[in-house]
This record gives C-alpha cells, sequence and structure tokens, in this order.
C-alpha cells in the first residue's frame, strides 16, 4: 500500500478512534469508582476543612466494631449454611439424571429475580406470624441464605460439570467408597468453582442492607445498615463515609484476592463477572 | 457461562450421570435440604405476601380475623397509581441510559481492550450495593463537592441536580451498567468479527454496518440486557430515597417499607409487593428466553 498519499498514522482517524474508544472506557470506569472514590476522600477529613486524617477510621474499632463483627458473624453463618445445602444440591443436578430438573433449577434460582423489597416483606410476615424468628440472628441468616443460594450453586454446577466423570470413574475402580470419592477427589478439584461461589455469596452477604433493613432483629444491626441508619438521621459524616468507605475496601481486597489467586473464568455465568 | 449450565443439567445421560434409571431416591434425598430452605423461606412468604394482599389494612392482627377485600388492589390502581408509575418510569430511564452507554463500552470492552481483567475488577464496585453508590453521588453533587467547578462553568446550579431524577436516573443506571455490559457483551462476542470488516470492505460507513449489521445481530442479547436492568431497578430503594424529591420518593419499594414496615398497613404493603412482584418475574421470564436458553 502506497503511503504518499495517506496521511501519517500518528494522527489518523483509525488512530484517533482507538484512543477515543480507550478514553471512553476508562472515563465509564471512573465513573463507577467516583463514587467510592468521594467517600474515601471524605472519610479521610476532619470536618470540611481540607485537613487530612485517619481520625475517623478510629471509630471503626470504637463504635463501629459491634456492627462489623456482627456483620461477618452473619457472613460465615450464611455461607457455611449455603455450602452445606449447596454441595449436595449441585451434585445431584449434575450427576444424576431425573425428570423435572429444569423445572426444580428454575424454582431454586427464583430468589435471584425476586427484587428485595417483596423477599424483604414476605420474610418480615413469616416471621412474625409463623416462624417467630423476630429475636434471633438466625431470621438474617435464613434470609441471606435463600438469597445467595442461586450464586453459590451456579460456579459450583459449572466447576462440577467441567469435571470429567474419568476421575470417579477411576477412583471407584480402584476401590474408592462414593462418600471417599466425593471428598478426596472431586471436592479438591472443584475447589476453585466453591471459591467463586464463597467469593460472590460474601460480596453480597457483607454489603446487604435492603433485606436486612426489613427483617433485622433490633440487637442484629450490621454494618451496611447501621450506614444507612446514620445516613437517614446524622446526615452526611465524616465517621459514616469512614465506614461505608472501610466495607468497600474490604469486598474490593476479597475480589483482587480471589481474582489473583484463581483468575476470573470461575464466576463466568454467574451474571455478575 | 448460562449456557454451560444449561449443557450441564441436560447432557447425555451417558456423559455425566452414574446410574441408569428414572427417578432415584439419592438425588432427591440430596436436593431436599435446598428445596426445603426455598420452600420455606421463599415459596411460603411469598404465598403468604399474595393472601395478606387481599386483607383489609391490619385487619390479619385484628381478634376478629382478617377482613377480606379487594379494595388494596383498586387502592394501586387509583390512589397510587402515580407510585407505580413513577417506579416504572424511574426503571425505564436507568434501562435507557444504561443502554446507550453501555452498547459502546461492551463493544469497545469485546472488540478492542486487552486488559479485560482490570476491567473487571473495576466494575465489581457498582455491585457492591446501590446504597454506596447513592451515598457517594451525594457527595459529589453538593456544593463544594467535585463537580463544582464543571457546574460553575457552565452555568448551571449544582444544587438542581443533587436532589431530582436526574442523579436518581443516573445512579440507578451505575447500579445496573455491569449487566447490560455482560448480556451484550456476551452476544456481541457470538458475532463473527469477519461480518463487520465484510460490511466495511463492501462499502459500508460505519454507521450502517453498525445499523445493518451488528445491531440485528446483537437484538437479543440487547433485549435480554435491557430487561435484566428493568428487573432488578424496580426494586431501588436507597437512591430515590438518598437522591431523590418527594416525586422520586414515591417509588414502590420505598412506598411499600413505609406503609408495611412503618405503618403496619400490611394489607397495602403486601400488595405493593405483589405488583413488584409481578413487573420483576414477567420482565426477568422475559430477558431469560431472549438471552439464548439461560438458566431454564
Amino acid at each position: 500500500m502506497t503511503t504518499s498519499t495517506q496521511k501519517s498514522w500518528r494522527f489518523s482517524s483509525r488512530r484517533m478512534g482507538d484512543i477515543l474508544s480507550h478514553a471512553y472506557i476508562w472515563l465509564c470506569l471512573l465513573i463507577f469508582v467516583a463514587p467510592f472514590l468521594a467517600l474515601f476522600n471524605y472519610s479521610l477529613q476532619k470536618g470540611a476543612t481540607g485537613v487530612y486524617t485517619l481520625s475517623n477510621y478510629g471509630y471503626i474499632f470504637g463504635s463501629f466494631i459491634d456492627n462489623l463483627l456482627t456483620s461477618l458473624r452473619v457472613s460465615a453463618l450464611a455461607i457455611g449454611l449455603n455450602l452445606l445445602i449447596t454441595l449436595p444440591a449441585a451434585y445431584a443436578l449434575v450427576r444424576f439424571e431425573f425428570p423435572a430438573k429444569r423445572v426444580i433449577l428454575s424454582a431454586l434460582t427464583l430468589p435471584l429475580y425476586t427484587p428485595a423489597p417483596v423477599l424483604g416483606i414476605g420474610l418480615v410476615l413469616a416471621y412474625n406470624f409463623t416462624y417467630r424468628l423476630t429475636n434471633s440472628i438466625w431470621g438474617l441468616v435464613f434470609a441471606m441464605v435463600v438469597g445467595t443460594f442461586p450464586l453459590m450453586l451456579i460456579p459450583i454446577v459449572v466447576a462440577m460439570k467441567d469435571l470429567p466423570l474419568v476421575f470417579e470413574e477411576a477412583a471407584q475402580c480402584l476401590g474408592a467408597t462414593r462418600l471417599q470419592t466425593y471428598f478426596r477427589i472431586v471436592l479438591p478439584l472443584i475447589g476453585p468453582g466453591i471459591s467463586a461461589g464463597i467469593l460472590l455469596s460474601f460480596i453480597i452477604v457483607f454489603n446487604e442492607y435492603l433485606v436486612t433493613l426489613f427483617v433485622a432483629a433490633p440487637s442484629v444491626t450490621t454494618a451496611p445498615l447501621r450506614v444507612f441508619n446514620l445516613v437517614r438521621t446524622a446526615g452526611i459524616q465524616n465517621t459514616t463515609a469512614a465506614l461505608a468507605a472501610f466495607m468497600q475496601i474490604v469486598s474490593f481486597t476479597a475480589v483482587i484476592l480471589f481474582f489473583r489467586i484463581f483468575g476470573s473464568r470461575y464466576l463466568k455465568g454467574t451474571y455478575l463477572i | 457461562m448460562a449456557q454451560d449450565v444449561a449443557g450441564a443439567i441436560t447432557t447425555n445421560v451417558a456423559d455425566t450421570a452414574l446410574v441408569e434409571r428414572r427417578w432415584q431416591v439419592k438425588p432427591v434425598l440430596l436436593l431436599l435440604p435446598s428445596i426445603l430452605m426455598t420452600v420455606l423461606f421463599l415459596f411460603y412468604p411469598l404465598a403468604f405476601i399474595i393472601l395478606m394482599s387481599f386483607t383489609e389494612k391490619g385487619s390479619f392482627l385484628s381478634l376478629a380475623g382478617p377482613t377480606y377485600t379487594w379494595q388494596n388492589y383498586a387502592d394501586m390502581i387509583g390512589r397510587y397509581a402515580p407510585n407505580v408509575g413513577v417506579t416504572i418510569q424511574l426503571a425505564g430511564l436507568a434501562t435507557l441510559v444504561d443502554l446507550i452507554f453501555g452498547f459502546p463500552f461492551a463493544y469497545i470492552l469485546v472488540r478492542k481492550v486487552r486488559y479485560r481483567d482490570i476491567v473487571r475488577g473495576f466494575m465489581v464496585f457498582p455491585m457492591f450495593g446501590a446504597l454506596y453508590i447513592a451515598f457517594g453521588l451525594r457527595f459529589i453533587l453538593l456544593p463544594g463537592g467535585w463537580l463544582t467547578p464543571v457546574f460553575d462553568a457552565l452555568g448551571l446550579q449544582g444544587v438542581q441536580f443533587l436532589y431530582g431524577l436526574p442523579s436518581v436516573v443516573f445512579a440507578m443506571a451505575i447500579f445496573t451498567f455491569p449487566f447490560m455490559v455482560m448480556n451484550v457483551g456476551a452476544a456481541l462476542s457470538n458475532v463473527d468479527p469477519v461480518l463487520e470488516e465484510a460490511s466495511v470492505c463492501l462499502g459500508a460507513k460505519p454507521w450502517q454496518t453498525f445499523w445493518r449489521v451488528i445491531l440485528p445481530l446483537t437484538r437479543s442479547g440487547l433485549i435480554a440486557g435491557m430487561l435484566m436492568c428493568f428487573g432488578w431497578n424496580v426494586g431501588a430503594f436507597a437512591e430515590p430515597l438518598l437522591l431523590g424529591t418527594l416525586n422520586e420518593q414515591r417509588t414502590l419499594a420505598w412506598t411499600l417499607y413505609q406503609r408495611g414496615v412503618v405503618q403496619l398497613d400490611y394489607g397495602l404493603a403486601t400488595t405493593m409487593g405483589v405488583v413488584l412482584m409481578i413487573l420483576a418475574f414477567t420482565v426477568n421470564y422475559a430477558s431469560l428466553r431472549y438471552s439464548r436458553g439461560g438458566l431454564v
């Protein structure tokens, strides 16, 4: 191709197009992160002055520590219970054939598509009138479990489907029982899928404020709920911003760690990554 | 991908199943905890809501037992129609914004960008919760916030953006942006770049290529993305509350909370819940049909 009648590549429309495209991507990414950065910026100040200080983060270990511990407790309980019921379900769905499998799967993933206020008001009514769970942490835990169950199920199902049947057959040929095969062969091999499920559930449960608002007992105030209450009562405070920024930092760190260790391919199909 | 999951469920018996019988005890036993959990904590509350929506206010609590009435639904069509209207309007606008800005983003991401993992890392931020988005956006738009120089340069009053429809829609759009990008990106990655190149070779201008080649091929992904964004946005709670005027605060989610939990008018709250449920389920069901099989 002759270059004598062409403009130099540096300023060609093609290069401009490329630069604009990348600039657009970074602009959008900046918009995503901007709320967090604004909160972070504000949390480092005292009042509206320009003085930067870390004193607001001291509150995290002071009056907010209860809320953070409650959040962590709820997350741990919810994830543990979730694992307990998801692992058998995933195994049944992938390794067995039975009629109505699709119907059952769509019924099980329904919570993902239920708006949070609907779930909240339904559980409030159920807890008040039937289950009598209003004053314990388990009410909140069960709500979280049913809400994040699909998010835990999908990565594990995808991981199990990618695991060739050969390994289990070989183990059984070599004399292992079903249970031994499961715990010593299958579970370690789908470890990354399980970790993906745990990560997603953790992020959702740790930052969940909407269902918590409806369902939680007064003694169970998780950190995001505390942020919400403070914003509504005390307005915009540095300390609230510190708590919100801290929670986002924790969640983001968890995601980055996961990407570093496992890569991003185990989160495909979950519609969250 | 979602197709993988569907494939996992429907591949040949010989491939992934261990025993070849019709109904067996083991899978039912293994599935029992999850089914039990879902029935107890999802289906029963939903049924409860539907039942309650026919009772009158707090009559469920009264000693005489509940009085059943259609009045709640009449109220929804009459007195609370603006609430439903605002909810649909906000969600629709947010979906539109997502579409306009999300499609180019997805296109550039799929076709031109090599550093996709970094982009994915940044894209998790909106998912942490709409609360932080709304909260942070409030900071940015405050007088003295970051955008004040921009507003001064344009001669606008920053405050009119702070509490109003644009900021609420913007916050909602940020929250569901990743969903749109995921759906459109999946559809785009199924389109062979060769087709676009061929269209350019045959003399089409870029907008013609877009309108006549790319758009028809990605239509199902677009529709799936739009429906998914809409379905998630009808339940918006924090953004209208923190960033909206009284008009936006009439969204169904917030009204539901006020009537139900604060004023204990269970009849009306559950009716709103039923309306939300119908909106969200139909939209999400339709979106699954369009996303080539999805999970069902």
